[in-house]
């Protein structure tokens, strides 16, 4: 047998460098990789990031700068992309503080992280990864969107540059900071909530400004040299104490990101997203953990299916919010970008239908759940379905006013297009391994694979294209009365753009 | 002094309380046994010790200080094998147990000892995906007996376990009650629960 040690044990152990190196050592024995293969992989990565980048950027740009964009107010356009920016970084905040963003593998956790290795030392080279990457990724990111949106001189490259850089570091030096604490912050929980409704706040200012015939005048300074030069010193302090915190980081925190990282690499590797989908789901109801059960009214089947879903959904928040953020992105767009608004409005009531087919998508993915629910399938899939309906048809009918003032023979096309496109991708079965696969540039590629994403999206892409002929067909727009490609939000007090 | 103490401990999940004001001390050589119905939170009170999991009141005390994971000492005091277990997919399975006893600052001295006495000599040199659910077990347990420990925490040791190895279990939870290790466990088996309990801790009923 071996011995226990009764007494306090010494703490010591190899140094965190030794232990990697012993890591690195062992599983070279196995599969020997040379820094070339790395170099290489990573050289491919950047090259197609680089270059598909540069065709968005390059295009977003030449469509920003055509002369049915340039018609609109530049101060409304510039309020929507300060919205849709600070909603955006509010996202990227919750996005930070799910996967950790400090985390190691479960393996690692298990079997070297659970020994007294000094942390902070262990977690240095991944914090140092971290703030580097997320800083320069924020700063690119910064720059690529001043450089689309026409401000190409060197000084508002160098102050978005900076913008985004000092956002960057500040984000991951207070997601380190809120990571290591024992209970989540206030604070945290408020930034994940305000930036994206300090967003929604913008964006219907502009909106009902623009209904009204008021604009929000341009800043005299781009907002970026404020941002930046403001936080500057927070980017700096919130990184020196990210890193003093770094000791803090317990298991917990640590192996809370893992999971959803581990999610993320086996959704990869199997080229499958509703992998990750499934942990999401699966954390969003645990944090509710507890629901009022209450009977449902005797109706017959249908009805009590209906009843189900529709409880499912007022237990879904997110799912409404969603809904509701669509309707305002909408109407954002037909301000700041009337000249897409028309297949915007097709895209953007597929993801508001999609927000509410929770139901559908449990009840096809389960051949288990359809068993125990019995009955047909076809009226079981249906049941789930008059809920999208709905929605989709409150969304539509809510948003028309941004393109119509009435509606026509096409919004019956496309609402019953967009329905069936939800419908469409809401039925997807899950994903087959094993299959047809097809060779392409960038790898092999399942065949299932390709049927799974283009689901839904597909027939969405067939409405967009119809919508835009019909507009080519000179008729007008679906009432016959507004021209075509143009919003009718009518400003007071000035032409109809 | 005791070697563990949990003091009103309470865990919820958003409105639902799994683990409601838990108190229980642990003393050395003893070994406890968390017992209840499927649901009752003996899993999550097991990680809450171990801190996997952060409790949402009370406290967990080792030999009188807050347990905190990120303390150095109390990750070389406690062992534990939770359902949690991940190996790293390349490395076999004396390279698994080597390794946890150097990051441990010990040598791969008592790993032979080890993989004999769990029955996974043969499996030496295999890597984890060849391992059976029953060989896995083995492995997590093992990863406890290669290192210093003065706490092990087991959730459901018996699991996946024949016949010889949950009699083995049984004389190794003696020995180390002998040795002066403080054991808390998880288990539904009464067999193994009458041997070497010296005390129950029944939550959920």
């Amino acid at each position: 047998m071996t011995s226990t040690r009764i007494s306090p044990p010494p703490v010591v152990g190899p140094a965190p460098r030794q232990l990697r190196a012993r890591l690195r050592q062992t599983r070279r024995r196995h599969h020997p990789g040379s820094v070339g293969e790395v170099l290489t992989d990573a050289y491919v990565l950047v090259l197609f990031v680089a270059l598909y980048g540069w065709f968005a950027v390059a295009a977003i740009r030449d469509h920003l700068a055509a002369p049915q964009v340039a018609l609109t107010d530049p101060g409304d356009r510039y309020w929507i992309a300060v919205a849709a920016v600070t909603a955006g970084a509010g996202l990227a905040w919750w996005g930070l503080r799910l996967i950790g963003p400090l985390l190691v593998t479960p393996a690692a956790q298990t079997w070297l992280v659970s020994s007294p290795v000094d942390r902070r030392a262990w977690l240095l080279p991944r914090f140092g990864g971290l703030v580097g990457g997320v800083t320069a990724g924020a700063g690119l990111l910064a720059v690529a969107a001043a450089f689309a949106g026409g401000h190409d001189r060197p000084a508002d490259l160098g102050w978005a540059a900076l913008a985004g850089l000092t956002c960057g570091a500040t984000a991951t030096g207070w997601a380190v900071v809120a990571q290591s604490a024992r209970s989540t912050p206030r604070w945290a929980e408020l930034l994940a909530l305000g930036l994206p409704a300090a967003g929604a706040a913008i964006a219907v200012l502009v909106v009902l400004g623009h209904a009204v015939g008021w604009s929000l005048p341009l800043p005299p300074v781009p907002l970026t040299a404020g941002v930046g030069l403001a936080l500057l010193p927070v980017a700096v302090a919130s990184t020196v104490r990210a890193h003093r915190r770094l000791p803090r980081v317990d298991r917990a925190a640590l192996t809370t990101g893992a999971q959803f990282a581990n999610a993320a690499t086996t959704a990869a590797v199997l080229l499958d997203p509703s992998l990750l989908a499934a942990l999401v789901e699966s954390r969003r109801w645990r944090a509710i953990g507890l629901v009022h059960g209450r009977r449902f009214r005797a109706g017959g089947r249908f009805p009590v299916l209906l009843q189900a879903e529709v409880r499912r959904l007022s237990r879904h928040r997110g799912a409404l919010l969603g809904w509701a953020g669509a309707l305002l992105t909408m109407y954002a767009v037909a301000v700041a970008l009337p000249s897409i608004a028309g297949p915007a409005h097709v895209v953007l009531a597929y993801l508001a239908t999609g927000r509410l087919t929770g139901g559908l998508r449990a009840v096809s993915r389960s051949p288990g759940l359809r068993r125990s629910l019995g009955g047909n399938d076809t009226l079981l899939r249906l049941a789930h379905l008059v809920v999208p309906g709905v929605g989709a048809t409150l969304w539509y009918l809510a948003t028309l006013p941004a393109l119509r003032p009435v509606p026509g023979p096409l919004d019956a096309v496309l609402l019953l297009g967009i329905v069936t496109a939800a419908f469409w991708a809401g039925t997807r079965p899950p994903m087959r391994y094993g299959g047809a696969m097809v060779n392409t540039p960038f790898a092999m590629v399942p065949v299932d694979l390709v049927r799974q994403v283009l689901r839904g999206p597909d027939l969405v892409a067939v409405l967009v294209v119809v919508h835009l002929l019909w507009v080519d067909a000179g008729s007008g727009s679906a009432d016959g009365v507004t021209r075509p490609g143009r919003t009718v939000i009518p400003p007071a007090g000035r032409p109809c753009r | 002094m005791s070697t563990l103490a949990v003091r009103g401990l309470t865990r919820r999940f958003g409105a639902l309380v799994v683990l409601d004001d838990v108190r229980f001390q642990l003393d050395a050589g003893q070994v406890a046994v968390v017992v209840g119905p499927n649901g009752s939170g003996k899993t999550t009170l097991l990680r809450c010790v171990v801190g996997a999991d952060r409790p949402d009141e009370g406290e967990v005390l080792l030999d009188g200080r807050r347990c905190d994971e990120t303390d150095p000492r109390v990750r070389a005091a406690v062992a534990a094998a939770l359902d949690d277990i991940d190996f790293f997919p390349d490395l076999s399975v004396v390279e698994h147990l080597e390794l946890v006893a150097y990051a441990h600052g010990g040598t791969a001295d008592p790993v032979e000892e080890v993989l004999t006495e769990l029955g996974l000599q043969p499996a030496r040199d295999q890597l984890p995906a060849t391992l059976s659910s029953g060989q896995r077990r083995r492995l997590a347990l093992a990863s406890c007996f290669v290192r210093p420990r003065r706490l092990l925490v087991l959730d459901e040791p018996e699991q996946r376990l024949d016949v010889r190895g949950r009699a083995w279990l049984a004389q190794r939870l003696l020995r180390e009650k002998a040795a002066g290790t403080a054991v808390l466990m998880a288990s539904h088996d009464t067999d193994l629960i009458d041997r070497v309990a010296d005390r129950r801790i029944e939550i959920g009923g």
